[in-house]
């Protein structure tokens, strides 16, 4: 069962950046559930999590951090989008930066990972927040004219992604939905 | 408390899903319409003007309308009008848009709310197009065909009714073409909704080639439910 956690303030923003990643995983025939940022949530029933971005105007969910903190210790894999990297990067001690990006920008990918081969791939931002660098237990392995664009918790199939691959780049959740953690 | 929010809107099928959706969680204080010099416009649906008119009438919202060459500077300069106008005199906290999958007019729209710090809603946005247009006849709506831009659209599809029928044959052309006519492949004019207290009636003529044919309106009125 997957686990797909909205952080949208308003249903309106719901189906922009959440139904598009619900339907990815239908079409892969898999099960999900959607809980929402505000609500107490129990990661270790799940076999997987998806956090989806939100609106750039939108960071009510940094009220909440604290219903995230339990990742920390989860094992299963974690798919962090746009807001989903910002709450994968600040409970593991990396605070994203003011930095806005909007549009299609090219993403160099420095390491291959399940997710996603080394080269180059084009994706879509929508963000106002993101690391310059990453300390551990983060690594990058994508990059955006000088800021990550991709990053890995070391030793987990977790990862923080700065761009919506609902958007351009499907196939990278096709291949974390795919991918076995163990 | 329910945001107050205008729509762009082109009076076509996605701006008034779009409008319809939003209605649900905000309140809608005003459309606005950019309406471009020709169908070549990047930015904007080429909407019949004088039918947006009578589509807000049928609404009750009230409209604000601007017009630009094609041109994206121009295109954009329009839309900062437009959307200034909505803040200062409806007082509007966000925008929704009906753009479904063009990178090209989300990152511009995105890129002028913030600018303008309104909120930006999508609510189209990467939608499944079989969900899409089953969810357009299944909320009552009537929309007919005003254009049809190439193979294998055929001039007789102008003017007619979107219905379970020619939705299944939209998406039986998917092989050709984007079955909710995103690659503007054809366009469309909604004459009832829900959200519309009276509907829209129109005479009008076809013109153009077997492939590339639109509708000339030579009458509109509004008539009771």
């Amino acid at each position: 069962m997957i686990l797909v956690v909205s952080t949208c303030k308003y249903r309106l923003s719901e189906e922009e950046f959440v139904d598009p990643v619900i339907d990815i995983i239908r079409e892969a025939g898999l099960d999900y559930t959607l809980k929402r940022y505000s609500e107490k949530l129990n990661f270790t029933r799940y076999t997987k999590v998806i956090i989806c971005g939100t609106a750039l105007k939108d960071f009510d969910y940094m009220n909440y951090i604290d219903n995230f903190l339990g990742l920390t210790r989860y094992r299963g894999g974690i798919l962090g989008i746009c807001a989903g990297y910002h709450i994968l990067g600040l409970i593991h001690g990396n605070n994203p930066l003011e930095m806005r990006r909007i549009g299609v920008y090219k993403v160099k990918v420095v390491a291959s990972s399940p997710l996603i081969d080394r080269g180059e791939a084009k994706a879509y931002f929508l963000h106002n927040y993101a690391l310059k660098n990453v300390e551990k237990p983060l690594i990058a392995l994508g990059l955006v004219n000088g800021e990550v664009a991709i990053y890995k918790v070391m030793g987990k199939n977790q990862f923080g992604l700065a761009f919506h691959p609902e958007v351009l780049n499907k196939s990278i959740i096709r291949n974390f939905l795919n991918h076995s953690d163990k | 408390m329910a945001m107050n929010v205008c729509v762009l809107y082109s009076g076509g099928k996605d701006s008034n899903l779009a409008l319809y959706k939003a209605s649900k969680e905000m309140k809608i204080k005003c459309l606005v319409t950019v309406k471009p010099e020709s169908e070549e416009s990047w930015l904007f649906h080429y909407p019949a003007v004088d039918i947006v008119k009578y589509q807000a009438k049928a609404l009750g919202i009230p409209l604000i309308l601007d017009s630009c060459r094609d041109d994206e500077e121009s295109s954009i300069k329009a839309l900062y009008n437009v959307l200034e106008k909505a803040i200062e005199i409806y007082s509007v906290d966000g925008v929704v848009t009906g753009a479904v999958k063009s990178t090209y007019q989300a990152t511009r729209f995105q890129r002028i709310c913030w600018d303008l710090g309104l909120w930006c809603f999508n609510p189209l946005w990467q939608i499944n197009e079989s969900k899409f247009l089953h969810e357009i006849v299944n909320s009552g709506f009537e929309v007919i065909f005003t254009r049809v831009a190439g193979y294998p659209l055929k001039k007789e599809l102008v003017g007619r009714k979107f219905t379970w029928e020619v939705v299944e044959m939209l998406l039986g052309l998917k092989e050709y073409i984007n079955p909710s006519g995103e690659g503007g492949e054809y366009e469309t004019l909604v004459l009832d909704m829900p959200m519309f207290h009276r509907k829209i009636e129109v005479e009008y003529e076809v013109y153009g080639s077997d492939y590339d044919a639109s509708i000339r309106i030579n009458d509109v009125r509004l008539i009771e439910k």
